[in-house]
């Protein structure tokens, strides 16, 4: 009976919120990014009847590109993704245009003023302008500034700015680009992207844990043991040595993802579903965060590196051997440390985070580990009764599994753990959009809920202060470990929760 | 009694010094309170149930424009004491015929304009323009005007004002001048839409005059005869003008209810084998069931046959796609408490057969509460695996759909609702 088609009374049934009209304005629209995720994302928002008549996508970049030449250069590069869809793609192309800006030369951004009002007039956007910075971090706050003496940021109904990670190094430098970014524009024209937050499962933890009666009576330290969030990633650094080799997975994962997933998972319910609420709360719980041993910081921390595993027929290279990487490189590529949070739902609750490069699996999930039962009345077909655990998986395979004991068949009165399971693809059959589907159409109907805040960014650095400051000022105190690539990581990495008799969930 | 908008009374002034004033009352303001930046709402209220009552003595005033508790109690009680149907529209001629109505009696106050849910001055209209047509229809036409300042609950710092203009007068006054002065008024840089809060038989010439001349239109196919429903719906799809419809707008927790059932793809299937479809619904008032079985139909790629009458049930045959025949029916139920929207669904019976693999057969009902789903599962249905679900059903005001609909639209037809109504104009045609 199992039919792949897709559910025919779906099509067309989602409401989607409408994006009013709109210029969304590119800077950094030769790179990467705008083609392999921006320009699609906003080709399937089209697709999704989501983007309005009234609507204008300007790249900018230093090329001396024309519109022409711009609209070419992403035909062909999203050649295989337009391909069966050619006709929306011609009729998406009469959004784009393009203007050779370099963000430090003020007569080009005066310039590019000029030529957004020109096309306001044409595309009637009615003023509205998103700005996305997918530049170098180094010019987010000369590009804010920029913006502002241009008057581009004047109305504060009807601009916005789109920052990507990272934002900053650390918490003195993130506090210090929030002050140059909040002197451009105001804190609620500011969205701080992470792409996290666009995905469909880290978003179905607030209406798992706030539109269920069952859940959140036990989503305390009465109940849950130890929670661990693992974001694991089959690549090595691949052609990006020259970024990763300056940040390194403290700085590209830990501080902003996983974080961000730690806040989620742990924020108090908020008063009501409004974009401040909820970021009040991600904020709250974020400052209560600390380091297990914020004295000692290095006994709750590991950091790793990978090195060559693979076999005779796929060799893979150590992170050392990848073409651009300093061989005596101290960059980690692995990174596990164990936080507490200091308020009265979490109180002395262990949280395990770990991310890596080169690990046996590419997956995102949470573990929530239940207390084990006070008296085992049963013998269990393994040795002990297995605790419950609720697992909820990011990606891939988006869903939920809840493991629980059940008397095993037979004449005994034995348990076994089995699972309970939810797949999104076995629920919906659909595919949920690309996170920076969700993220860019948010942006542009000025709904920051998934967005990070000045405050949430801060109190993130600051957690992780202590063991920058050690990374930096006494890294033989935080020594990078190595591990096979293709494995889970330097097994000190597993001590760091034997030692609290837990281990890694082998997913 | 609903929030009044303004805290001062409506201002009377000749209309065309209103612009002039409201010109001055905004630049006073200062740049800082140019009023919102959003949008014009034309509100055709007549009230005439509510009039009626008021003049009739039958409720207190003063005449709001609402559909208040009061006016459908003391409605409801007239069908029941009077033996009308009790799903009776609020917008009948029978109706209106019991009450008698002394229209010399001016002396009820008339607050129409004044008067609207918190629903939609959330929304923050910059301007709100109401036209409150009299009894008498040449008496000459008033205009009022006043600024308003919703409180946001939310953010108490932010005032986002608007105003709001009341034209009153007979009818035929509004024909011949009132619509001119709505014309004048409403902000040429903002969406526009009117709103037509009565019975789609009202006034047919005033209301040919807003379908045509290009606002964002809000209607409501509960409220009219059938016929004239579908020929407003069609001339809209013909014009390519426009058309929102609040009783569409209701059925979206039918819609989305049944396309959930079918989300899991291991149930995908049984889409390709149904062969009956029932819809109940309160009354006689068949629009919102048409609706429901035309989308099902375009959604599946049901060719449509023939319609007939069985009893009350009207019969529409479609075609699947592999040439076994689709029954579907509309029956018309008696209800002791009907909504205030006539001819509200308030049952779907889906069934799918599969002729080589009977065990298989399944029987999907949503019903508008469980007594309803118990009466879709009698008849043999308990032999075929069952999934019923309880179709939530929350009638609002009309003001609360109306303002629903101005959050999630940007006032073009949509595209679902422009394949319905194909549809449900080429099965209505076919009744005789």
């Amino acid at each position: 009976m199992q039919s792949s088609v897709s559910n025919p009374l779906r099509l067309g049934l989602r409401q989607e919120r409408v994006i009013p009209p709109q210029c969304l304005i590119i800077f950094g629209a030769s790179g990467d990014l705008t083609h392999r995720k921006l320009i699609p994302a906003l080709f399937e928002l089209f697709l999704q009847r989501r983007i309005p008549s009234e609507f204008a996508i300007v790249g900018c970049a230093r090329r001396p590109w024309s519109d022409e030449e711009f609209k070419d250069k992403m035909s062909i590069k999203l050649a295989k993704k337009i391909s069966k869809n050619e006709n929306e793609w011609n009729q998406f192309l009469k959004y784009l245009f393009y203007e050779p800006v370099d963000l430090q030369q003020e007569l080009h951004v005066e310039r590019l003023a000029k030529r957004l009002t020109n096309i306001d007039k044409l595309q009637a956007t009615h003023g509205n302008k998103t700005f996305y910075l997918s530049v170098s971090p180094n010019f987010y706050g000369s590009g804010c500034k920029a913006l502002k003496k241009a008057g581009l940021l004047e109305d504060s109904t009807k601009s916005r700015v789109v920052i990507e990670k990272p934002f900053g190094r650390d918490y003195s430098s993130a506090r210090k680009l929030n002050k140059i970014v909040q002197s451009c524009a105001n804190e609620s024209q500011i969205y701080r992207i992470d792409h996290y937050l666009g995905k469909e499962t880290v978003q179905n933890i607030l209406v798992l844990r706030f539109a269920n009666t069952i859940f959140e009576p036990i989503w305390n330290r009465n109940y849950i043991s130890n929670i661990q969030i693992t974001s694991s990633e089959t690549v090595g650094v691949e052609d990006r040595a020259g970024y990763y080799e300056t940040s390194g997975a403290l700085r590209d994962m830990l501080q902003n993802h996983l974080t961000q997933m730690l806040a989620v998972i742990s924020m108090e319910p908020p008063g009501r579903f409004d974009p401040e609420a909820i970021r009040d709360e991600k904020s709250k719980v974020l400052q209560a965060t600390k380091l297990a041993d914020e004295e000692e910081p290095w006994r709750c921390c590991i950091r790793g590196q990978y090195q060559k595993g693979g076999n005779d027929v796929n060799p893979l290279r150590g992170y050392r051997e990848e073409p651009g990487v300093d061989p005596n490189s101290t960059t980690e590529t692995y990174i596990a440390t164990k936080v507490f949070i200091d308020n009265w739902r979490w109180q002395g609750v262990p949280f395990y985070l770990r991310t890596g490069k080169r690990l046996p699996k590419r997956l995102g999930e949470i573990v929530l580990t239940f207390k084990d039962v006070p008296v085992h009345l049963f013998e269990s077909t393994i040795i002990n009764p297995a605790p419950n655990q609720l697992i909820i998986r990011i990606q891939p395979n988006e869903g939920a599994t809840f493991k629980f004991e059940v008397k095993s068949p037979g004449s005994g009165m034995r348990s076994r753990p089995v699972e309970m399971e939810f797949s999104y693809d076995e629920s919906f059959g659909e595919p949920s959009d690309e996170g920076y589907v969700r993220l860019l159409a948010d942006s542009m109907l000025g709904d920051p809920t998934l967005f990070t805040r000045s405050d949430e960014v801060e109190a993130a650095w600051k957690l992780y202060t202590p063991l920058i400051e050690l990374m930096e000022n006494a890294p033989w105190k935080l020594p990078i470990h190595k591990y096979e690539s293709k494995t889970w990581g330097p097994s000190e990495s597993d001590q760091l929760l034997s030692k609290d008799n837990i281990f890694w969930r082998r997913p | 009694m609903k929030p009044q908008l303004t805290l001062q009374t409506p201002l009377e002034l000749p209309s065309e010094e209103i612009s002039n004033y409201l010109n001055k009352l905004w630049i006073s303001e200062g740049e800082d309170n140019a009023g919102a930046n959003t949008f014009s709402l034309v509100v055709w209220q007549p009230s005439w149930l509510e009039q009626r009552l008021v003049k009739g003595n039958l409720i207190n005033g003063p005449i709001t424009g609402n559909l208040s508790e009061e006016v459908i109690n003391a409605a409801k009680s007239l069908i029941l004491k009077n033996g009308l149907p009790l799903a009776t529209s609020l917008y009948s001629k029978n109706l209106f015929d019991l009450i008698k109505v002394d229209v010399q009696d001016n002396s009820s106050e008339d607050l129409r304009g004044q008067f609207f849910e918190a629903s939609i001055s959330t929304l923050n209209p910059r301007r709100l323009i109401t036209l409150a047509p009299t009894f008498s229809d040449n008496s000459d036409i008033k205009t009022f005007v006043s600024a308003y300042c919703p409180l946001n609950e939310e953010n108490k710092d932010q005032t986002i004002c608007g105003d709001l203009v009341v034209v009153r007068g007979g009818e035929n006054s509004i024909l011949k001048r009132g619509l001119d002065i709505v014309d004048e008024l409403v902000i040429r840089d903002l969406p526009a839409w009117l709103w037509w809060n009565s019975s789609l038989d009202d006034s047919p010439e005033i209301f040919d005059y807003f379908s045509k001349n290009g606002k964002r239109l809000i209607i409501d196919t509960a409220n009219g005869s059938s016929k004239r429903c579908i020929d407003i719906l069609d001339n809209a799809l013909s014009d390519e003008k426009s058309i929102n419809d609040l009783n569409w707008l209701r059925l979206k927790s039918w819609r989305e209810s049944l396309a959930m059932i079918f989300d899991p793809p291991s149930r995908r299937n049984l889409l390709d084998h149904v062969s009956q479809v029932d819809v109940d619904i309160e009354g006689d008032h068949i629009i919102q069931a048409l609706f429901l079985i035309s989308w099902i139909s375009a959604k599946l790629g049901w060719i449509f046959l023939e319609t007939s009458h069985k009893s009350d049930s009207l019969i529409i045959k479609f075609k699947r796609n592999n040439e076994e025949q689709v029954l579907t029916a509309i029956n018309p139920l008696p209800v002791g408490n009907p909504s205030i929207h006539s001819g509200q669904v308030i049952g779907l019976r889906l069934i799918s057969q599969i002729s080589n693999d009977p065990e298989k057969n399944t029987c999907i009902i949503l019903g508008a509460e469980s007594a309803e789903c118990m009466r879709l599962e009698a008849g043999g249905m308990a032999d075929m695996q069952l999934i019923e679900e309880v179709v939530p059903s929350s009638y609002l005001s009309s003001e609360a759909d109306v303002s629903k609909l101005l959050s999630s639209s940007r006032g073009s037809t949509s595209p679902l609702f422009e394949e319905t109504i194909k549809t449900a104009s080429l099965i209505y045609k076919s009744i005789n």
